[in-house]
């Protein structure tokens, strides 16, 4: 994602909010699928809010063409299924409420409703950092209500190194790129690129592009990172909600220890993988 | 969602083609006289913004605002981004924001 052919989203800005979930994290397409009927397969939009980056950058849910535009949430730019999405901009209209807050997101290219739910006191803890007129950088999922769109976030930070507007920008680019250029893939070719046996027979085609997506700046789709991102992607692990540790990605594909760790660092660095319930264990930030 | 008012990112170049739009961009700035303030361009032009706030000189502003004149801005919103910004990177994304990706952001 942001590593691979990226390069480092959040730059010297996220390391302030390593505390956050997603922190120093982007996220690339999550989820690849045949175009849907409803999408359209128009061109891409924007980068705005609905252009939004899907860490992403935007994947640009735009002006209605192209999205499926159901409650369900399914948005398709370029056949490519949007759900988390990352959007930089100015908070507006902050309002809050007993169990969430509201606001708007202006990035400049146009206007979004989000909403935060506070379920934790460091959702609170971090929503009370941010107010109207603040930058920030806000990571969540697209949805779909009555028509209308909007972000319900996971992650709320303000901005404190401005380089990160310039570089969610260019990373809309990048992401516009790689969403364009994915496209034209064969599914043959994307399950070939990843390497663990057996896991080309599991019809999981929306990780496994994944998988794809985050080696896109190797040479090789079955280098060792993408053999670690293939572990995470795997069908039996992918649903675990506490995650896998190194350990059992170790044992799992029989390689040193030190080129794991070195590996697992910078999928961390890059928001490819997150912790869970503790320091241990990991999970992967495509699952969806 | 609201896309009706989108700020085209402009450098000091690419803003005489969106005079009488809202532009957005960031200037370096040199001297600020009661709300107006002098600045630099991220690519080296000297641009006024009108009724701007007061922001350190040498510092970076990014304005929002309406393209007066090819060399003047009447700021909407403006933000302080300190003395650190990377000059060179923003000006690269307004040339990209204007010419091969424009449809992407506006």
């Amino acid at each position: 994602m942001y590593g691979g052919g990226g390069g480092h989203y959040d730059g010297g800005g996220g390391a302030a909010n390593a505390n956050s979930l997603f922190g120093g994290g982007g996220f690339m397409p999550s989820q690849s699928t045949a175009a849907p009927e409803s999408s359209g397969g128009g061109s891409l939009s924007k980068v705005g809010p609905e252009r939004a980056d899907a860490a992403a950058a935007h994947r640009e849910a735009d002006h209605g063409r192209g999205a499926a535009s159901d409650d369900k949430s399914n948005f398709a730019i370029n056949s490519v299924e949007v759900s988390t999405i990352r959007l930089v901009g100015r908070m507006l209209g902050k309002v809050e409420r007993v169990t969430d807050v509201a606001f708007i997101l202006d990035d400049g290219t146009g206007k979004i409703d989000v909403n935060r739910w506070e379920n934790e006191s460091s959702d609170t803890k971090e929503m009370a950092d941010v107010n109207d007129g603040n930058y920030v950088i806000v990571n969540g999922g697209l949805k779909g209500f009555q028509g209308k769109r909007h972000v319900v976030a996971y992650s709320v930070r303000r901005v404190t190194n401005f380089n990160d507007i310039t570089h969610h920008f260019l990373h809309c680019i990048y992401v516009h790129l790689e969403l364009t250029k994915s496209n034209s893939r064969l599914p043959s070719q994307i399950n070939a690129s990843t390497g663990i046996p057996g896991h080309a027979n599991q019809v999981r085609l929306p990780n496994n592009q994944a998988t794809t997506f985050s080696a896109s700046g190797n040479t090789a789709g079955n280098d060792v990172s993408s053999l670690v991102m293939s572990v995470f992607h795997d069908p039996a692990i992918i649903d675990r909600e506490d995650g896998i540790t190194v350990a059992y990605i170790i044992d799992r594909l029989k390689l040193p220890e030190e080129v794991i760790k070195e590996v697992m660092q910078k999928h961390i660095d890059d928001g490819n993988i997150y912790n869970t319930i503790d320091d241990l264990h990991y999970r992967s930030a495509m699952n969806g | 969602m609201d896309t009706s008012s989108p700020a085209a990112i402009v450098n000091g170049e690419i803003l005489n083609k969106f005079v009488g739009r809202r532009v957005r961009t960031v200037v370096q700035v040199q001297r600020n006289e009661g709300g107006m303030v002098f600045g630099q361009s991220t690519d080296g032009h000297q641009l006024t913004i009108k009724s701007a706030m007061d922001i350190p000189v040498s510092h970076f502003m990014e304005v929002y605002g309406i393209a007066e004149h090819n060399q003047t801005i009447r700021a909407e919103v403006c933000t302080d981004f300190g003395p650190n910004f990377d000059a060179k990177a923003f000006d690269g994304l307004c040339k990209l924001a204007n010419d091969k990706f424009k449809h992407l952001f506006l």
